[in-house]
């Protein structure tokens, strides 16, 4: 029952993320890029979900939910466009972009399916919040660390970067 | 249950959806969310990766290093949507523009 339940919620949102993530490229109002923007980043939330990986969900959708889409539509309101441009490159560019994609997503697509992957013997499912933790403590304290100093200088650069004068 | 498979492709199809985007929109704004799209992507891979390969208990010090490495990546993307927005207002205030083809003060 779980299995029919999982199957359907992983179809359900693969689409909407896959839905979302085409709405991101396809929309012709950057506004409304933003809004696609939000759909695929929460279904991807849900994918989490899914894998079991509740922290992460959480985080997905506070970080990049809560945070980025907002820094986004801040900067589409900051930037007002007089004339509404075509928002898409010459047709040229265009098919050589889709060919690029469609090349890279058959390549990714033959690796994946011929790939000899080591699988666990079964899928690891628990709690992450504990073990994610005490990681960010011990094994991983440097990267933590490194990530902070990172996120201090982006916050710093940014203020510097966007200030009136 | 859907399996490994499932979830790489669908990581596939956000990053190359994502490259489509970054290749061809002219909005610069657009174009930070379609990396937040290829970056998505690399995430739904590490931790699908992460679920399904997972070493044993005792062979790894932690049982999620793949979701650690998508933290990572959130916490980085983060800093990146943040310096790249200030990039787009500060280059706004000079040339009153957002499309990438206008901002060409470079070309040779």
């Amino acid at each position: 029952m779980t299995d029919v339940i999982a199957t359907i919620a992983f179809w359900v949102f693969a689409i909407s993320a896959v839905v979302g993530a085409l709405g991101v490229v396809a929309a012709r109002r950057v506004f409304h890029n933003a809004l696609f923007l939000v759909v695929a980043l929460g279904s991807t939330a849900a994918i989490y979900v899914l894998l079991s990986a509740d922290f992460l969900a959480a985080v997905q959708i506070l970080v990049y939910v809560g945070a980025i889409v907002i820094l986004m539509l801040f900067a589409i309101m900051l930037t007002p466009q007089a004339v509404e441009l075509p928002s898409f490159a010459p047709g040229g560019q265009q098919f050589a972009g889709s060919l690029v994609a469609l090349a890279l997503f058959g390549l990714m697509v033959g690796a994946i399916v011929t790939g000899p992957w080591a699988l666990a013997a079964r899928p690891l499912d628990q709690p992450t919040s504990y073990d994610l933790g005490r990681g960010l403590l011990t094994t991983f304290v440097f990267p933590f660390e490194l990530a902070s100093l990172v996120l201090l200088v982006g916050m710093i650069g940014a203020i510097l970067l966007a200030r009136e004068d | 249950m859907p399996g490994l498979n499932q979830f790489l492709i669908l990581g596939a199809v956000l990053f190359c959806v994502g490259i489509y985007g970054a290749l061809t929109k002219r909005n610069v704004i657009v174009l930070l969310m379609c990396l937040e799209l290829m970056l998505n992507g690399i995430n739904v891979t590490l931790v699908g990766f992460n679920r399904f390969l997972a070493p044993p208990v005792g062979v790894s010090s932690s049982p999620f290093a793949g979701q650690m490495f998508a933290l990572f990546i959130i916490a980085v993307a983060a800093a990146e949507a943040a310096l790249g927005l200030a990039i787009v207002i500060a280059v706004y205030r000079v040339r009153h523009t957002v499309q990438v083809d206008e901002i060409d003060l470079l070309r040779g």
